[in-house]
């Protein structure tokens, strides 16, 4: 349940650490968005860029005040399976992507929802170290 | 089911769990789970009746006469693990009957006056009287030696008089103390 002005914690390295949803794409008139739903989010609190940087990541690397599109991996709130079970997460996290569908950055940490997958985020998936 | 972000997954059986897991109480030290009854040795922990329905990481090819077989094991293996159990209790509660009987006995031996039986009454009767006899000759006696020592210990033998007297007061007092 990711409404306006949620909080989201960034889980992979494009550099952001905190992100706020200021919109949830595809959702009217509910205007919530749950696991796999695409959100636009702006950059609260970034990691500073450093020299060691290079390549992909350095030049992915996002700022605080951008304005970026995000997927939600994990919410708070329990999700329902199609298999009847229920599943809910420690936090509300999230993948920044760009407008193509792709992830920013190039590693994703931490636990992943396996409803990415049918909701064409496969990329997410795969990079995950761990999928439930 | 709840995801922590190190990817355990936890499975509540029911909500009474998922509440003692957002309290944050540690199973093992809450006496009603089945995590505490297997650490404190109350239930049967160790067995190889129970490594067969563990989960394991390597699949297994579909083979019709594998399953069979397993269906068959399974009544098989749960008729063992029940039977195990049953001695495991049966075990674990040898010699309670003895011991809730010695200690029923060793009740009833520290506390006789409680239960207002007649032999007892008489028999701490008894020795009151014995003792306000002996009391009585020890008496006499002291008398006896006051008469021969009069003059020199007569203040003497009238604090012990005195002492005496205490003495009795505060044993009478004692002994009234006990109900029957």
């Amino acid at each position: 349940m990711i409404f306006l002005k949620s909080m989201l914690r960034v889980v992979d390295n494009s550099g952001a650490e905190l992100v706020e949803c200021i919109k949830v794409l595809g959702k009217k008139p509910t205007n919530h968005a749950n696991i796999g739903d695409k959100v636009v989010v702006v950059v609260q609190n970034a990691k500073s860029l450093n020299q060691h940087l290079t390549g992909a990541s350095a030049s992915n690397r996002v700022k605080r005040g951008d304005i970026c599109r995000a997927v939600i991996v994990r919410t708070k709130s329990p999700t329902l399976r199609s298999d009847g079970s229920v599943i809910r997460f420690d936090d509300n996290a999230c993948v920044l992507i760009n407008q193509k569908d792709e992830p920013i950055g190039t590693r994703v940490n931490g636990v992943v929802a396996r409803e990415l997958r049918r909701k064409n985020f496969g990329k997410v998936v795969s990079l995950a170290p761990r999928v439930v | 089911m709840f995801v922590r972000n190190d990817a355990k997954e936890f499975r509540f059986c029911r909500s009474k769990c998922h509440k003692a897991f957002k309290q944050k109480r540690n199973p093992r030290k809450l006496k009603w789970t089945k995590a505490f009854r297997k650490a404190a040795g109350k239930e049967l922990a160790v067995d190889s009746t129970l490594t067969f329905a563990s989960r394991r990481n390597v699949p297994v090819r579909y083979n019709r006469d594998l399953v069979a077989t397993t269906l068959k094991a399974m009544s098989r293996i749960e008729a063992i693990r029940q039977k195990r159990e049953r001695a495991f209790y049966k075990n674990r509660m040898r010699g309670n009957k003895e011991r809730q009987l010695a200690a029923d006995r060793k009740l009833v031996e520290d506390n006789a006056e409680l239960l207002k039986m007649r032999e007892v009454e008489l028999r701490i009767k008894a020795e009151k009287a014995a003792a306000k006899a002996e009391r009585q000759q020890q008496e006499d006696e002291m008398d006896a030696d006051e008469d021969m020592d009069e003059d020199m210990e007569s203040e003497q033998s009238e604090d012990e008089e005195e002492q005496q007297a205490q003495k009795i007061l505060l044993r009478n007092k004692r002994k009234s103390k006990v109900k029957f």
